[in-house]
């Protein structure tokens, strides 16, 4: 009994010297030292368009299902930018909602459709049908960051 | 001692060593393959709250959290909030997201708790751990060709491989392959 208390006590602080320090880490170690605003980021997208980029803020989305993008506030109110992870390489928690996150990722745009509203020449009849609507369709670049690794 | 012996002896040994890893991968296996229909790693609860709208726009960020949470009447201490939108504020609390439209004041609240044991077996199934885990799970991977090989010669005689066993592996064989003739 003596001998599993010893060894259940040495696990432990392996455990916590092995799990202590400012954050878990994701993925590959960060390599960047400056960090580069998400503010100035969302203001100039494209200067920053295929740059490897160290980014700060506060996880304020999750992938509910696979945890493969969180999304990090900016530093004002109204700013945010999602992070993209290739799927399993990295999983983000739930549980990362709400804590400070430091990632380290390269910038890149996606052309994402905008939602149809089925609005100009289509008719009524035709607001069900979004897919004949396709006049009304417009797509747009929105620009993401593809994490390669991260500090939670 | 014979080849048949040393095989059941390691079939048997490599066995009881595997019980372990073996649950642990079925569980798992068994919560991603529904992954569609549920959650395998957390249980999320969603509730719908009405409080008073906040229409004050003098009102700082600080303010309207304390508001909020004072309407809801909860006290847990917030790690943080973001506001996505003037008219919204979501506010951040230990396993609990908290999400206001404060011109209507109708407030989602997200509460999510970890499935024990579950969770756990997913992390280990999907590799999360990566580093030397990567090598135990390949390592279980070649014992379980190793287990599904030597089981074919653990008995003799007319239960064994050259009994029925030969047809019972046939038929294990032909349920991949016929899947896929319909599937592929």
């Amino acid at each position: 009994m003596k001998k599993i208390s010893y060894a259940l006590l040495i696990f432990a602080i392996t455990a916590t010297i092995i799990f202590a320090g400012d954050g878990k880490k994701y993925g590959k170690e960060i390599s960047l030292k400056n960090k580069t605003k998400i503010g100035d980021i969302l203001s100039n997208p494209a200067k920053y368009d295929g740059k490897k980029v160290l980014v700060e803020g506060t996880v304020v989305g999750v992938c509910e299902s696979r945890g493969c993008w969180i999304e990090l506030s900016g530093e004002k109110d109204f700013q945010k930018i999602k992070v993209k992870v290739n799927d399993g390489e990295i999983v983000f928690p739930l549980e990362a909602k709400g804590k400070k996150a430091l990632v380290e990722g390269e910038v890149y745009s996606v052309e994402v459709e905008k939602k149809s509203d089925c609005s100009g020449t289509c008719g009524e009849k035709d607001k069900s049908k979004e897919d004949e609507c396709q006049h009304t369709k417009k797509t747009e670049k929105v620009y993401q960051i593809k994490g390669f690794g991260a500090k939670i | 001692m014979n080849w048949r012996k040393w095989n059941n002896i390691l079939h048997r040994d490599i066995g009881y060593i595997s019980v372990g890893l073996i649950i642990i991968y079925s569980i798992s296996g068994i919560a991603v393959n529904h992954i569609s229909d549920w959650n395998p790693n957390y249980i999320i609860n969603k509730q719908t709250f009405k409080i008073k709208p906040v229409s004050d726009s003098t009102l700082s960020s600080d303010q309207i959290v304390k508001k909020v949470l004072s309407e809801l009447k909860i006290n847990d201490s917030v790690k943080s909030f973001f506001r996505s939108e003037k008219k919204s504020i979501e506010i951040f609390l230990e396993g609990k997201t908290i999400s206001a439209n404060l011109t209507i004041g109708k407030v989602n609240i997200e509460t999510v708790k970890n499935r024990t044991i579950i969770k756990e077996t997913n992390f280990l199934h999907l590799n999360h751990p990566k580093k030397i885990w990567t090598y135990v799970a390949d390592a279980f991977a070649i014992t379980l060709i190793f287990l599904a090989i030597s089981g074919l010669f653990v008995l003799k005689g007319k239960k064994g491989f050259e009994g029925r066993g030969k047809w019972l592996m046939l038929i294990g064989f032909l349920i991949p392959i016929l899947f896929l003739i319909f599937y592929l």
